[in-house]
C-alpha cells in the first residue's frame, strides 16, 4: 500500500510557514506545482508515500477547528508521516502552562513539525526562536491563514485556467501551464475583513498572481481596509469599498467570509437578519458578476447569512473542491519545509 | 563628599538658557565655580563631546515594588534612573498595594533609604519622587486621603496604568489637589474605545491583524479632561492638569488650544513615542523620522526593505501603542513649539515570563529609563530636537511642571551638585546585561546608542559612575 519516494521536491529556503505575505509568486506556483503531483500521486485514497516517513508532526490547536485540522492529520498521514493531534482547552492566558513550554514539550517528546491554531494574532511566532523543528501557522488570530489562501489560489488556478489566446498562454506556448495567473481576473471578498485571517492572507495571494481584488463589507468591517487600499501597502493593490454590487459586478470569483454573532455585541453590526439583507451573497446578487461565476467560502458557513443555501450548492460553487484541494495544498507544504530541513 | 573638576566640557544650563565651553568645579558635593571659556581657551570645545547638565528628572517611571518585585526593586530602578543619568525619579503609585495612604508611602521612602543604605560615602542614590494615587486603591470611587498624602510629601496625584474614569471623580480631585497646590496626572484613555486593543490602530494593526487602539481613544479623553480642567478653575485657580505619554497629534491641538486659552495644563512625551513608531511591531527597527519621506508621507517598510526583524515583538508593546510615524513627528513639533513641557520615560519593567508570551497577552510596557538620553540624543543627532531643547525637556521642563518643589532651576555656585556628565562621542549597547534594570523589555535591544553616561551627581553625591569599557 506503500508507494516509494518517487517524488523529487525543488528546492525551498522557507523552514517555517507563519504567513504568506513574503512568498514570490514563483514560490506560490512551486508549491502548487507540488501540491499537483501530491494530488495525482495520491489519486488513489489508499496510497500512502514515505516523504514524511518517522516524521512526527503534532497539530496544536488552540481554537476549535475542523476542517483545517483534519485536513492537516490526513495530508500528514498520506506523507507516511506519524500524526499526534493536541486540542488544547486554554492557553497561557488561563495562567495555565505558557506556549513556550507547550512547545519544548512537544519537542522534547520528539515533534519535528508543528502545525498550530492559535486564536491571538501572531502566537507562531514566538516558536521558531525556541524550537528546532518546523513551524507551520493553521491560523492565527486575525493575522493569517496561509494554508486556507493556498488552497483558494490552487482551487481558482483549477477552475479558472488561463484563458485560451491570452497574453500568458500564448508567450509561454506549449508550457503554458506554467504561466498561469489571475491577471484580469476580478476576484471580490465579502463579508468580515477587520477579523479576517482568511482575507488577510487571500490578500497577499491573489494580489500575487495578480488578480484584480475587491475587499467588500458593511464599513465597522471594513476598517482599516480602505486605508490599506488607498496606500498601496505592502505593493498590494486592490480596492476597498462597502458597496457589494460594485464588488461584485463582473466578478470571476467571489469569497464569501464567515460572519460570526460575536459582532453584533461588539456593536458593530445591527443583526445578522440586516446583514444578510445587505451583504448576504445571493444568486440575485450575483447575477451583476460574470454569468459563470465561481463562489467560495472557507467554512463553516452560516447558511442563510453570509452566503443563500442555493448559492453555496450551485454550479459556480467551489466550496467543496477547497475542502478538498486544501489536502495536496497542506501535503505540499508539510513536504516542501520538511525538505527545507530543521533548523541546525 | 565628591570632588571634582570637569574642564573642557560642554556645559548645558537650560535654566538660564545658556550653552558653551565651560568648567566646573565642585568640592565636598557643592558647585564651587564656573566658569565660561571664551577664546583660545574654548577651541576645540563643541557641543558633540563631553557635554554636562543638570540631572535629569522624569515625571513618570514605574519602580513596581511593592507587589512586583521581579519586573523591578527600588534599588534596581534607582540604579536604573543613575544609569541613565537621572537625579529624580517620579514613581507612580500603581504598586500593589498602591501608594494611597502615608503609610504606603513611609514603605517607599524606607525602601529608598535601604538602596542608599550600604554605599560609601559621598555616593548615594537618585532621588524619588512620589505620586500618590487619586483613589483608594485606585478603584476609581473614593478620593484617596489626598491631603494627608500632601502633608507626607507626594508630589501629585495619579492613577497612572489607568485613567481617571469618573469625570465626576476627575473635577474633583483637580479642585481637591488645586487647593493642596498639587497636579493632577492623568494617562488619558477613553476605555470604551480601546477595550482589547493590541496595536495602535491603523496600517501595520490591519496587515498584522491586531486590535486597533484608535487616536480617539486619546483625544476624547484630552477633550474631557480639559473640559473638567477648564469648569474647576473657574473657582479653584491653582487647580493643575499634566497629562501623561501624550502620543497622537489631536491631543497636542487640543493642548495648544487649551494653553492659548491660558489654562493650567502641562503634558509630557515618552522617548519611544517621539522616536519609534507602530512600523517596529512588524520588524522595522529605524527611528521615527527616517519612516516619512522628503514630502513627509510614510514609507513603505513592507517593500522598501525596512522589515528587519521578526514581527510581534512583545518588547514593542506599549500603552499607549507606538503611533503612526505622523503621530511621531507630532509629538517632536509639541516637543519643539513648548507644546509639551517634559519628556518622561513611562520605565515600564516587566519580568521576562510576561513579556515571553503571545503578543495580545503579553503585558504593556517598554524598559526605558536608561535609554531614554540615547534615544533623545538620535533625535537631535537626525536635527529633529536642538540639544538645548533636549536637555530642557529632560531637566527645567519637569522641574516646572512639578513646581518649585526641587530648588532652583539654574546651575549656580554654592548648590549641592546636581549634575549629569554624558559623552556624545561614545556609545554604549543596549543588552541584558548593560540595563541595570530588572526589566530587560526594550525593543533597542542590540543597539548602540550615543551618550554613554560618565556621572550622575544627585545633591552632591555620587550616583552613577562609568565603570569602563564593559558596556562598548
Amino acid at each position: 500500500m506503500s508507494a516509494g519516494s518517487a517524488i523529487d521536491l525543488p528546492t525551498w529556503r522557507h523552514r517555517h510557514l507563519l504567513d504568506v505575505d513574503r512568498l514570490t509568486w514563483p514560490e506560490l506556483e512551486t508549491l502548487m506545482a507540488v501540491a499537483d503531483r501530491f494530488a495525482t500521486a495520491t489519486a488513489d485514497p489508499a496510497t500512502k508515500l514515505d516523504v514524511l516517513r518517522g516524521v512526527n508532526v503534532t497539530i496544536l490547536f488552540y481554537e476549535a477547528s475542523t476542517r483545517t485540522r483534519v485536513s492537516f492529520e490526513i495530508a500528514a498521514k498520506k506523507l507516511g508521516a506519524d500524526v499526534v493531534s493536541v486540542t488544547a482547552t486554554g492557553s497561557s492566558v488561563t495562567k495555565g502552562e505558557s506556549l513556550i513550554d507547550t512547545v519544548r514539550t512537544l519537542e522534547a517528546t520528539g515533534t519535528r513539525m508543528l502545525v498550530m491554531r492559535h486564536a491571538t494574532s501572531g502566537a507562531p511566532y514566538l516558536v521558531p526562536a525556541i524550537f528546532g523543528g518546523n513551524v507551520i501557522n493553521g491560523g492565527d488570530g486575525w493575522h493569517a491563514h496561509p494554508t486556507q489562501a493556498l488552497l483558494d489560489l490552487y482551487t481558482l488556478r483549477e477552475a479558472l485556467p488561463a484563458p485560451v489566446g491570452s497574453e500568458a498562454g500564448s508567450k509561454a506556448g506549449p508550457g503554458a501551464e506554467a504561466a498561469w495567473s489571475l491577471r484580469g481576473r476580478k476576484v471580490a471578498i465579502v463579508g468580515d475583513l477587520l477579523h479576517s485571517r482568511v482575507a488577510r492572507s487571500n490578500l497577499w495571494t491573489l494580489t500575487a498572481a495578480g488578480a484584480d481584488v475587491w475587499a467588500c463589507g458593511p464599513s465597522t468591517l471594513l476598517r482599516g481596509f480602505e486605508a490599506w487600499a488607498a496606500t498601496g501597502a505592502g505593493g498590494r493593490h486592490f480596492t476597498a469599498t462597502s458597496d457589494v454590487d460594485a464588488a461584485i459586478r463582473d466578478a470571476d470569483a467571489v469569497m464569501t467570509l464567515r460572519i460570526q454573532k460575536e459582532r453584533m455585541a461588539g456593536g458593530l453590526l445591527p443583526s445578522l437578519r440586516e446583514y444578510a439583507a445587505t451583504y448576504g451573497i445571493t444568486r440575485e446578487r450575483l447575477r451583476g458578476a460574470k454569468p459563470d461565476v465561481l463562489v467560495m467560502h472557507p467554512g463553516p458557513m452560516n447558511e442563510g447569512v453570509e452566503i443563500a443555501p442555493d448559492v453555496a450548492e450551485g454550479p459556480g460553487s467551489l466550496i467543496t473542491s477547497q475542502v478538498h484541494n486544501g489536502i495536496a495544498i497542506r501535503m505540499a507544504v508539510l513536504a516542501l519545509l520538511d525538505a527545507a530541513g530543521p533548523v541546525a | 563628599m565628591t570632588d571634582l573638576d570637569l574642564s573642557r566640557v560642554w556645559l548645558v544650563d537650560p535654566g538660564r538658557g545658556r550653552e558653551g565651553p565651560a568648567e566646573l568645579v565642585v568640592r565636598r558635593g557643592v558647585i564651587r565655580a564656573i566658569r565660561w571659556l571664551r577664546g583660545p581657551e574654548a577651541e576645540g570645545i563643541d557641543d558633540r563631546g563631553i557635554v554636562v547638565a543638570p540631572a535629569f528628572v522624569d515625571l513618570h517611571a514605574h519602580l513596581r515594588e511593592p507587589g512586583n518585585e521581579a519586573a523591578e526593586t527600588i534599588a534596581s530602578g534607582l540604579l536604573a534612573a543613575a544609569h541613565g543619568g537621572f537625579g529624580w525619579v517620579g514613581a507612580m503609585p500603581n504598586t500593589t498595594p498602591a501608594v494611597d495612604t502615608p503609610g504606603s508611602l513611609e514603605l517607599l521612602d524606607r525602601r529608598v533609604l535601604d538602596a542608599g543604605q550600604d554605599l560609601p560615602p559621598g555616593e548615594g542614590t537618585p532621588g524619588v519622587l512620589a505620586w500618590g494615587a487619586v483613589t483608594v486603591s485606585r478603584a476609581g470611587e473614593q478620593l484617596a486621603p489626598l491631603a494627608e498624602l500632601a502633608g507626607a510629601g507626594v508630589v501629585g496625584f495619579s492613577e497612572d496604568g489607568a485613567p481617571v474614569r469618573s469625570a465626576a471623580i476627575l473635577r474633583s480631585a483637580l479642585a481637591y489637589a488645586g487647593m493642596l497646590g498639587l497636579p493632577i496626572v492623568d494617562h488619558p484613555e477613553d476605555h470604551g474605545l480601546t477595550e482589547g486593543a493590541e496595536a495602535n490602530e491603523g496600517l501595520v494593526a490591519t496587515v498584522l491583524g491586531l486590535k486597533g487602539w484608535p487616536a480617539a481613544g486619546e483625544v476624547a479623553a484630552v477633550a474631557r479632561d480639559i473640559a473638567i480642567l477648564e469648569d474647576v478653575v473657574r473657582d479653584v485657580p491653582a487647580a493643575r492638569l499634566h497629562l501623561t505619554h501624550l502620543s497622537v497629534a489631536g491631543s497636542f491641538e487640543l493642548v495648544r488650544a487649551a494653553r492659548a486659552r491660558g489654562l493650567p495644563v502641562t503634558c509630557d512625551v515618552t522617548p519611544h513615542h517621539l522616536a519609534l513608531s507602530d512600523e517596529w511591531l512588524a520588524g522595522a527597527r529605524r527611528w521615527a523620522w527616517e519612516a516619512l519621506d522628503e514630502a513627509g508621507r510614510r514609507r513603505d517598510p513592507w517593500v522598501d526593505g525596512a522589515l528587519v526583524a521578526e514581527p510581534y515583538d512583545t518588547a514593542t508593546k506599549v500603552n499607549p501603542p507606538l503611533r503612526s510615524p505622523e503621530d511621531a513627528r507630532a509629538c517632536r513639533m509639541a516637543l519643539r513649539d513648548g507644546t509639551a513641557d517634559a519628556i518622561a520615560t513611562d520605565h515600564a519593567p516587566h519580568a521576562a515570563i510576561d513579556k515571553a508570551v503571545e503578543f495580545g497577552l503579553a503585558a504593556n510596557g517598554i524598559t526605558g529609563i536608561e535609554t531614554a538620553l540615547g534615544v533623545v540624543l538620535a533625535a537631535v543627532d537626525a536635527g529633529e530636537l536642538t540639544l538645548a531643547r533636549a536637555i530642557a525637556l529632560l531637566t527645567v521642563g519637569p522641574r516646572r511642571v512639578l513646581g518649585s518643589s526641587l530648588g532652583p532651576d539654574r546651575i549656580g555656585v554654592g548648590q549641592l551638585a546636581e549634575l549629569v556628565v554624558f559623552d556624545r562621542s561614545t556609545t554604549w549597547q543596549v543588552s541584558p546585561g548593560t540595563l541595570r534594570s530588572l526589566g530587560k523589555n526594550s525593543p533597542l535591544l542590540g543597539r548602540a546608542l550615543a551618550g554613554r553616561v560618565l556621572l550622575v551627581l544627585h545633591l552632591g553625591r555620587v550616583a552613577y559612575q562609568d565603570g569602563g569599557g564593559a558596556e562598548r
